[in-house]
């Protein structure tokens, strides 16, 4: 049976295979989660860009209003019609367009802001856990304390102060809201960045770097990050649809980006005050669907990202 | 009639054909050893033989059990096979027991799965006996303790009483003494003799050592990539083995012992190196280490040798800094750097000077770097810039550790073990060290591979004159490679002395029970032409 046997015992290196970033996307796209929430965040993102085109076919800026053509005798708004594909709001303005504009904001806000919380969070969440003992505890005290503040409350004071003597904000509102929603996230990141990297600083790839005397600087940029991103990445993209309904929430209490600045937040609640969704239903759907499958779209691709990315979840 | 047989297996995991036509056959009463190295398809075949293999997984051929075909069978009918009549024993007991349920009731369970009507008293009687049977002592009060309580070895015999539950007329036990110390190892393998020889069980053995199965198996089935290369009765395989391969695998097996001791050399020429001074050591309240002395010589291979919980890990974290005594100095050619309170950084020359080989080549490599990054780093670190001298380095590593130089493009996922542990070896050397710490450098590797590391280890110390602390489980190794060994019982040196002097004449009881312990005795190698298979 000798015959029969074909590799030699001797050192033979496998085939140089394609590069790990292709082997990667190859794995990424035979999950089902990816692939399907990559579609749905497409689609997102193409309606995001397509804001403008829409805008000019139309012929219908976000802000204008359209007395005449999209108020009916009565006043109320129109229904779907060929000239506005989901109908009018409240003021003679294009749901669609308004609804495109709006999705352009979410992620103008909500990528910044889960961005910058993941990088703050990360950055803290490795001092933490990589030099362990007394600093872990203060640090770690600390996110427990910023954990600890309730988001809605502290976000309504903060955008309060926020009015200078004549009644205008002093900063911009989407900045703002940025930094507050960054403020309110960076937390999570810190605490899970803190976990990754207790738990890696005592591995032997850790000491390894250490018996040649590596830097902690160097073990920690080299060692450790690259092994953390990628669950830093997927908790991103967990933390991304949160963030943007956060906006959401805080420009629906009115505080966060103003009229007549389309956001879904304030669409849906501009058709809520006015109760004008029970004439014209897409009033209120259209925003509301559209934030549906934003978080939808996200959260699924987070969930196939974590299929493939975490190590813990792998199956056999 | 054979109790369990495999006729043509094929297993295929998505493009990866594992198992490519397989046939064996065990009978009441007989043990069947698989043996092979790691990917050989060895598992692959049984658990996809019992239907134990996830659904992506392929599996053809035919499987008999007393006669029956039952490759294929729905989930119910194999669910009820499994248990009543083929038992299991896996390697690692502490991932296979619950650890939320006491002992007795994991066993009960076995029990109570298949037979719907027993009553509690009788099922309490019964836990009670066959915890008896695998020889626990005190069985009473043992019943209601929880996996943690027991050692590695207590909690093998626990698995092999819930295999053996039901008096299944099969047992499979895959690697099932391979997480085990040498001591416990011997225990296991008499137990599962013992239980056969009661109960008339047919037994498949799974080892990637010949020696571990020599003293257990009536007929060895040797394979390798996913083939069977010989199956033969045993005394043919180890006294007539036909194919090269199976020569080579015991070559590499060490029954009963090394085969040949490290040449003896004039040793007390060499001035001392490393001296270590009454170090003690403990974690909270339980000592690890008590008033542990000896020294290193210049170009010497120290062997450490000891069980699990021995602390001869500790001895080497303290002796590569990465951990402080809380009594005792170690100093390196006169210089003290480390003592209780001292900091936790080694100064620079002294760091170069004690490198580190860890055990697991697959957690000792950053898996995001290439080897070459890898390998440029103890340059970087110590002020090497241009690149072309770096590169140039970092070739002659690659070349001193007998690697291809296509390695230096690659990630460490994509070398095999032995390639992954040389790189890690590469390492240890690059800032020419005068001492190596090496813990179980070759345990996570294939049993040939070991071989060929520490001749590699040999070589570079005759060629560099660095000195090695040598820490393993195995006598065997040891015995091969190390001129001097210390034997270490419980934190204290029990015996130390030249290898060949300790492992022919012990003088303390520890010592000679370890090696009384070692596989393969009742078979002492058969022909001397065979070392020459291993060192050609």
């Amino acid at each position: 049976m000798a015959d029969t046997i074909h590799s030699p015992v001797a050192l033979v290196v496998p085939r140089a295979s394609p590069s790990p970033g292709i082997l990667l996307l190859k794995r990424l796209w035979r999950e089902r989660a990816v692939r399907t929430g990559a579609v749905i965040v497409g689609i997102v993102l193409l309606a995001a860009l397509s804001a403008p085109v829409v805008s000019h076919l139309l012929g219908h800026g976000p802000m204008e209003q359209f007395e005449g053509a999209a108020l009916d005798e009565m006043g109320l708004p129109i229904g779907p019609t060929l000239e506005f594909p989901l109908g009018a709001d409240g003021n003679g303005r294009d749901v669609l367009v308004r609804t495109l504009y709006g999705a352009q904001v979410s992620l103008l806000v909500g990528v910044p802001a889960t961005t910058i919380a993941m990088i703050i969070g990360t950055a803290i969440g490795l001092v933490s856990g990589f030099f362990a003992g007394r600093t872990d505890r203060i640090i770690s005290q600390a996110i427990d304390v910023a954990l600890s503040f309730p988001f809605v409350v502290t976000a309504l004071s903060l955008l309060a102060l926020n009015r200078g003597g004549t009644g205008q904000p002093i900063v911009p509102p989407m900045v703002v809201v940025i930094t507050i929603i960054a403020l309110f996230s960076w937390a999570y990141f810190a605490r899970l960045a803190r976990g990754l990297a207790l738990e890696l600083r005592t591995s032997p790839m850790v000491e390894a770097s250490r018996t040649i005397g590596a830097s902690w600087a160097r073990i920690i940029w080299l060692d450790i990050l690259p092994n953390i991103l990628p669950t830093v990445f997927v908790y991103w993209a967990v933390q991304l649809p949160a963030n943007i309904v956060a906006e959401a929430t805080l420009s629906f209490l009115g505080v966060g980006i103003q009229a007549p600045m389309p956001s879904w937040g304030n669409m849906i609640a501009e058709a809520q005050r006015t109760s004008l969704y029970q004439e014209q239903p897409w009033f209120l759907a259209g925003p509301g669907l559209a934030l549906f499958l934003t978080v939808v779209g996200f959260n699924t691709l987070s969930a196939g990202l974590r299929n493939v990315l975490d190590p813990n979840r792998r199956r056999a | 009639m054979s109790v369990f047989s495999v006729d043509h297996l094929r297993v295929r995991f998505g493009g990866v054909q594992a198992v490519r036509g397989v046939s064996f056959g065990v009978e009441s009463g007989r043990t069947l050893a698989i043996v092979g190295e790691s990917g050989s398809g060895k598992s692959a075949s049984l658990l996809g033989a019992t239907g134990l293999l996830p659904g992506s997984a392929s599996v053809e051929g035919n499987v008999l059990h007393r006669g029956q075909e039952i490759l294929g069978l729905p989930d119910r009918d194999l669910r009820r096979l499994r248990g009543p009549k083929i038992g299991f024993v896996f390697q690692d007991p502490l991932s296979n027991l619950h650890p939320l349920k006491t002992i007795g009731d994991q066993i009960g369970e076995a029990i109570s799965v298949h037979q719907k009507r027993i009553t509690r008293r009788q099922k309490h009687e019964r836990v009670l006996a066959l915890l008896d049977d695998v020889g626990i002592a005190d069985p009473q009060a043992r019943f209601s303790d929880y996996p943690r309580h027991l050692s590695g070895g207590m909690r093998q015999r626990v698995m092999i009483a819930i295999a053996i539950a039901l008096d299944p007329g099969l047992i499979i036990a895959d690697e099932p003494t391979t997480a085990l110390d040498v001591t416990v190892q011997a225990a296991i393998l008499d137990l599962l003799k013992r239980l056969q020889e009661e109960h008339g069980t047919a037994l498949i053995f799974v080892s990637h050592d010949l020696a571990v199965v020599s003293d257990i198996a009536d007929d060895v089935v040797v394979m390798r990539d996913g083939l069977i290369v010989e199956k033969a009765p045993a005394d043919d395989i180890y006294l007539r083995p036909r194919q090269d391969y199976t020569r080579e695998l015991l070559g590499a097996a060490r029954l009963g012992g090394p085969k040949s001791y490290a040449v003896q050399r004039d040793r007390q020429a060499t001035r001392p190196l490393l001296d270590v001074q009454a170090v003690a050591r403990s974690f909270g309240s339980r000592p690890v280490l008590d008033d542990v002395s000896f020294t290193i010589g210049e170009a010497e291979i120290l062997g450490l040798v000891g069980e699990s919980g021995s602390g001869k890990s500790t001895i080497g974290r303290l002796i590569a800094g990465l951990d402080r005594p809380d009594a005792g100095r170690i100093s390196l050619q006169g210089r003290d750097y480390s003592q209780p309170g001292s900091s936790g950084i080694l100064p620079g020359d002294l760091r170069k000077s004690i490198q580190v080989v860890f055990q697991d080549p697959y957690a000792s490599l950053n898996p995001r770097r290439r080897i070459e990054a890898i390998l440029a780093d103890p340059f970087v670190i110590h002020g090497t810039v241009d690149k072309a001298e770096l590169r140039e380095k970092v070739r002659q590593l690659v070349t001193d550790v007998e690697l291809p130089h296509d390695v230096l493009d690659r990630l460490p996922s994509q070398l095999s073990g032995g390639q992954r542990q040389r790189v890690a070896i590469a390492r240890a050397i690059a800032l020419r060290p005068s001492l190596i710490v090496a813990d179980e450098p070759v345990s996570a590797l294939d049993i040939t591979t070991q071989a060929k590391v520490i001749k590699l280890l040999a070589r570079l110390r005759d060629k560099l004159g660095v000195s090695f602390l040598f820490i393993s489980h195995d006598l065997g190794v040891i015995g091969e490679l190390c001129d001097r060994v210390i034997v270490l019982e419980k934190g204290q040196i029990v015996e130390v002395g030249q290898t060949q002097r300790v492992f022919e004449r012990p003088a303390h009881a520890y010592t000679r029970r370890l090696l009384a312990s070692i596989p393969g005795r009742k078979r002492p190698p058969a022909e001397a032409e065979l070392e020459d298979v291993v060192y050609g």
